[in-house]
């Protein structure tokens, strides 16, 4: 009787073992355990065993039941998890088909790169500066060493406002340059200054893919004692760095501009070919960049500022044109066309 | 302006090894940029003399046509063209596979292949002047006719080159009077390389008596100085072929020998001539404002009328040149000329400068005098005139001395420099014996005051305008010291935490915050035209008044100044429409109201907007609200008020209008667009819009905000559906509702709004979810039950009629 339990167990568990379903595995259980299994009907017959042979196969025959309970419950844990998985992984599931659409606002690339020169100056302790579009002629001119009769007043270049006449300030601009923020920050907080201008500015010519009635500049300039020109190089040098995430190099080459002696213009080595020469850079291995130079003596003394003292340079970019350069953008005039088909992309 | 390199050799020893595009380089670097450097010899490579035998109509395009093009040895070429100017027989220059041609003139030389045009196989090129680096006489091909040119001859046999040229950028010569010929441009290189420049040697003499012109100035602001001669016996003839080939070489085409002379002397030594022919001056010149209403015809064939701010040289009957300008017709050098008066003047810079501009006439001339040109000049350049023409005209002879009248001080400026100063500005050590040897290779005489300050004079030619202060001179070291030498360094200062700028800081916050919902930002024009205003601001709108206008406008579309950002944000969202149904978009920008005083009020503002197709079953105001609303809550932190219209511009709908108040700031409004307005901008869709004032909104100070404790205890959900009076708001219902017991109800939320069937026409049925909870125990349902009770008394006080109950 003993030996037959435990062949009886032998064959259950290996019978368990093989399984290879919960079905096969269920059949299994009631082949053994169930009301009419093989075991079952073992411990049946137990009442009908001689008393001393009783408790023993009795006992035995119940441990081997719980045995073979535990054994199967496992399985079934087992098989269950494989058959989930097996369904699981069974789905027709197309992951290419879209989820909702979930609406995101674009902000302006203008926006964005002005944004990230802002913190790039500002974490080398510039502050960030702001002033009107409506110009008066002093600050937009005068104050900069542009007298009545140099070129750059043209009535060509700039747009006057209607009716708008007062003995200091002359008549009213749009400002033509972020310029004028120079003499109107050297009034208000003195020497020493490092400051960042960007904002729009106007010039009254006709547009094309490259020229628009209005864009966007950032000015830049730093006064203090000894200030020079090795360190706009190194100022600016720092923030192309910054700006494109690898290393650029700055050229100076002489330029002219009434606010600033000496004068320069401002090239940075070309990125797309990294100065080998190519299209963007017109083969000269140099992207013309800005206009800079050590603030003009008229200009400090305008802005109240003892050129003995102090001494300074100042820089401006076009923020336009370093986004169309950063993006390609081949016409400057879906910058301010509102066209979402353009602003989406960003 | 272009500058040959032949020409330059006259005057500084150039080192043959030296690459051209290296020096061009270097003086890119040192003093002017340096655009393009051409290589003449190279620039006729694979380009021949063609004759066209026939031309037909091409079979797909009517402005093409095709030739049959000989092109020497037996060899015909099939050539597609574009220009009208082509006959059969017709010589032109043709370029061949591999020449290298600028189309249309314009962009870097391209190099040419066969390549089919329209289906239609081109073998070559038949090419206008520009395309080749020609002066052109003509628009269209250029025409050989007349040149002893046959079919197959290389084209650099007809034009002969053998020089380099650079291209240099003008606008870097916008403070170099100096610059403007290849005198002062040799000083420069000279100066540069370190060699000595070769100085002019004038080898002229003039008879110390006999005729000289008669020469008056009546206005020595506009005219301080003016140099005149006579020369006899000319004889007018084409120019020797090294002076054309020089001419040509920097761009000017050659006429004749006096002519050419003058345009020679200007491009050697920037000052401008003319030659006017004696027999046509009346007596003698005069320099003279012009009359009223007086006209010339120019050497360009054009009728110009004059006002009396413009100079003119003047016989004593009639104007004979524009000053500075251009010349007149009426004396003219011609074939027979035999007499001829030189003139070699200085004019005031601002008023060439005006005249030109107003004339619509800029010149050769022009350009050189609005630089303020040195006045020595005119008489160096009147006496290498008459050299040349000596030179060129052997038999002529100068009638008598040199007429100069003038009003001029010819000042040689002394500036102290401290070399200490530019080492500072510089940021590098400059020795004093440094700064003096860049100094004198540029003519300017130096002398040394101390161990720190040279006293350094400026030569006439710098003085005008361009060297009159230290930081001039500055500028003189630290270019000839060379840019690149500086070293990039980054100043060695104390930290300093910028001051900062809260405005900006918020513009990029409220960006975030709105693009987070789905709002893309555009930028639009600050200013508008007459059309745009209208739509949006009707002639009866006060704030029509309140522009500012722009004097100058270039097209209708600028004249006005924006007093909102609303007008051109509908104009955006009506273009976006042809290609979209809904869109959200904000911009963040300045207005400009005119208040009375000098500057205007000029304020940010944020406008943003919804659109939804018509079909759609949403009220725009809502969403607006709603963006706006959550908005606010995310930027201010703060209390928001919503109150009925009041004085509102014509845009909005005057129902369906909230302005928006906190504290007692009006900071803006949310509104849905005026049908009407809409409907200006061809808008057929749902819109609704909020304007709020930036600079206000900026201005609050930001609140800290206090945490407050997360609720211990579980919270009741009552839901109650009441049917109350059409006119009674939202708001009213939910202070009645809240007044049943402030400290328990936590939220009112309602959940929905219906009027139509089912309700008598002059209800509504609002239904709300209210939050009860405790800070401090689990409500118990008797509780519960007593401010409902309450709740639903308080809405019977509002007439209203609790359903469900």
């Amino acid at each position: 009787m003993e030996k037959q339990i435990n062949e009886l167990k032998d064959a259950c568990l290996s019978a368990v073992k093989q399984a290879k379903n919960v079905h096969e595995l269920q059949e299994i259980e009631v082949k053994y355990l169930g009301r009419k299994g093989e075991l079952t009907i073992i411990l049946r017959g137990v009442k009908d065993l001689p008393d001393d042979q009783k408790p023993v196969i009795g006992k035995l025959g119940n441990i081997v039941k719980t045995e073979l309970e535990n054994a199967v419950a496992n399985q079934k844990t087992k098989l269950q998890a494989k058959e989930l998985e097996e369904s699981l992984k069974d789905e027709d599931f197309d992951i290419t088909a879209p989820g909702p659409e979930i609406r995101v606002g674009h902000i302006h690339p203008l926006s964005q790169t002005q944004y990230e020169v802002e913190k790039i100056f500002n974490s080398m302790g510039f502050m960030i500066m702001d002033g009107p579009e409506a110009e008066s002629e002093y600050y937009n001119f005068e104050g900069l060493n542009i007298p009545s009769w140099h070129p750059a007043r043209d009535m060509q270049d700039t747009f006057f406002i209607k009716n708008k006449r007062d003995k200091k300030h002359g008549k009213m601009v749009l400002r033509t340059h972020t310029s004028p923020v120079q003499v109107r920050t050297m009034e208000k907080y003195g020497a020493p200054l490092r400051i960042i201008v960007p904002g729009q500015v106007f010039r009254n010519e006709a547009t094309d893919a490259s020229h628009d009635a209005a864009f966007d500049q950032i000015e830049g300039f730093m006064i203090d004692k000894d200030i020079s020109l090795s360190h706009l190089k190194g100022v600016l040098k720092e923030f192309l760095t910054r700006l494109f995430g690898k290393e650029v190099v700055v050229r100076f080459r002489p330029g002219y501009f009434p606010f600033v002696e000496p004068g320069l213009e401002v090239d940075f080595s070309c990125l797309i070919c990294e100065g080998k020469g190519c299209r963007v850079c017109k083969k000269t291995g140099w992207v013309e960049f800005m206009g800079a130079g050590m603030i003009h003596e008229n200009v400090l003394k305008a802005g109240g500022i003892d050129s003995k003292k102090w001494q300074g340079w100042a820089f401006g970019f076009g923020l336009t044109r370093l986004v169309m350069m950063r993006h390609g953008i081949d016409d400057i005039r879906h910058l301010r066309s509102g066209d979402l088909r353009f602003i989406n992309q960003f | 302006m272009k500058i040959s390199l032949n020409w330059i050799k006259d005057f500084v020893d150039l080192d043959s090894k030296m690459e051209p595009q290296k020096l061009a380089d270097l003086v890119t670097t040192r003093t002017a940029e340096i655009e393009g450097v051409e290589d003449l010899a190279g620039q006729f490579d694979n380009m021949v003399v063609g004759k066209i035998k026939v031309i037909k109509p091409h079979p797909d395009a009517d402005k093409l046509q095709v030739t049959e093009t000989e092109v020497g040895g037996g060899k015909t070429l099939q050539i597609v063209c574009g220009a009208s100017n082509i006959y059969e027989g017709m010589y032109a220059p043709v370029a061949l596979s591999g020449a290298m041609v600028k189309w249309h003139g314009e962009g870097d030389p391209v190099e040419l292949k066969p390549t089919k045009v329209r289906s239609v196989l081109s073998e070559g090129m038949l090419c206008a002047g520009e395309e080749i680096g020609l002066e052109s006489k003509e628009h269209g091909i250029y025409d050989l006719k007349g040149l002893d040119v046959k079919e197959g001859m290389p084209l650099s046999k007809v034009f002969l080159r053998d020089d380099t040229v650079f291209e240099v950028d003008n606008k870097s010569l916008t403070h170099r009077p100096d610059l403007w010929g290849h005198y002062g441009m040799a000083r420069e290189i000279a100066a540069i390389i370190g060699k000595p420049l070769k100085k002019l040697n004038l080898d002229v003499e003039f008879p110390s008596k006999g005729e000289s012109p008669d020469i008056e100035i009546r206005d020595y602001d506009l005219c301080p100085r003016y140099c005149g001669v006579i020369i006899k016996n000319i004889k007018i003839e084409d120019s020797p072929q090294w002076l054309k080939d020089r001419l040509v070489a920097v761009g000017y085409r050659p006429v004749s020998n006096i002519v050419d002379v003058t345009n020679y002397v200007m491009a050697e030594l920037g000052q401008p001539l003319h030659a006017f022919d004696k027999n046509f001056i009346k007596k003698g010149i005069v320099v003279r404002r012009a009359k009223k209403d007086e006209t010339i015809t120019t050497l360009d064939d054009q009728k110009r009328k004059l006002d009396t701010d413009m100079l003119v040289i003047a016989d004593h009957e009639k104007p004979v040149a524009i000053a500075g300008v251009m010349g007149g017709e009426n004396s003219e050098i011609n074939d027979g000329t035999t007499e001829i008066i030189i003139e070699s003047a200085n004019f005031n810079p601002q008023n060439v400068r005006t005249t030109s501009a107003r004339l619509g006439l800029r010149t050769e001339a022009v350009q050189r005098f609005e630089k303020s040109l040195d006045p020595a000049l005119a008489e160096t350049a009147l006496k290498r005139t008459c050299e040349l023409i000596l030179k060129l005209c052997p038999d002529a002879r100068i009638a008598g001395p040199i007429a100069d009248v003038k009003k001029i001080k010819i000042t040689k400026p002394k500036i102290e420099l401290s070399v200490k100063k530019v080492s500072s500005k510089i940021g590098v050590p400059i020795s004093q014996k440094k700064c003096a040897g860049i100094l004198t290779g540029l003519e300017f005489e130096v002398a040394k005051k101390s161990d720190d300050i040279l006293e350094v004079t400026v030569p006439t030619f710098r003085a005008t305008k361009d060297v009159d202060i230290e930081d001039d001179l500055v500028e003189e070291i630290a270019r000839m010291y060379g840019y690149e030498n500086i070293p990039a360094e980054v100043p060695d200062l104390p930290i300093k935490v910028p001051r900062r700028n809260k405005q900006r800081t918020l513009k990029h916050k409220a960006r975030m915050i709105l693009a987070g919902m789905g709002l893309s930002e555009v930028y639009t024009y600050t200013f508008y035209g007459e059309d745009i205003m209208s739509n949006a601001l009707p002639a009866a709108s006060k704030l029509q008044d309140k522009h500012l206008q722009i004097e100058n406008p270039l097209s209708n579309d600028q004249t006005h100044l924006r007093v909102s950002l609303v007008p051109n944000l509908l104009k955006a969202i009506s273009e976006n429409l042809r290609f979209m149904d809904n869109l959200q978009i904000f911009e963040v920008g300045r207005t400009f109201l005119e208040t009375g005083t000098y500057f205007p009020t000029e304020d940010k503002w944020i406008c943003g907007s919804v659109v939804f197709p018509q079909k759609a079953k949403i009220e725009a105001f809502y969403e607006a609200k709603a963006i706006c609303m959550q908005f606010l809550n995310k930027f201010l932190k703060r209390e928001v008020e919503l109150l009925n219209p009041k004085d509102e511009p014509p845009y909005v709908h005057p129902s369906r209008t909230a302005r928006v108040v906190v504290g007692d700031e009006e900071i803006g409004r949310i509104f849905e667009v005026h049908p009407v307005v809409l409907k200006n901008y061809d808008i057929d869709a749902k819109a609704a819009m909020f304007e709020l004032n930036f600079t206000k909104l900026s201005a609050f100070e930001e609140p800290t905000i206090k945490y407050k404790p997360i609720p211990k205890f579980p919270g009741l959900d009552i839901d109650i559906s009441v049917l109350v009076d059409r006119k009674k708001t939202v708001k009213e219902v939910e202070k009645a509702i809240l007044r049943a017991n402030e400290k328990l109800i936590r939220k009112i939320k309602l959940f929905d709004i219906y009027q139509g069937e089912n309700i008598e026409q002059d209800k509504k049925a609002l239904a709300f979810r209210v939050l009860l909870q405790a800070e401090d125990r689990t409500l118990t349902d008797e509780e519960m039950a007593k401010v409902q009770k309450k709740i639903f008394a308080n809405l019977k006080n509002l007439g209203g009629v609790v359903r469900g109950t």
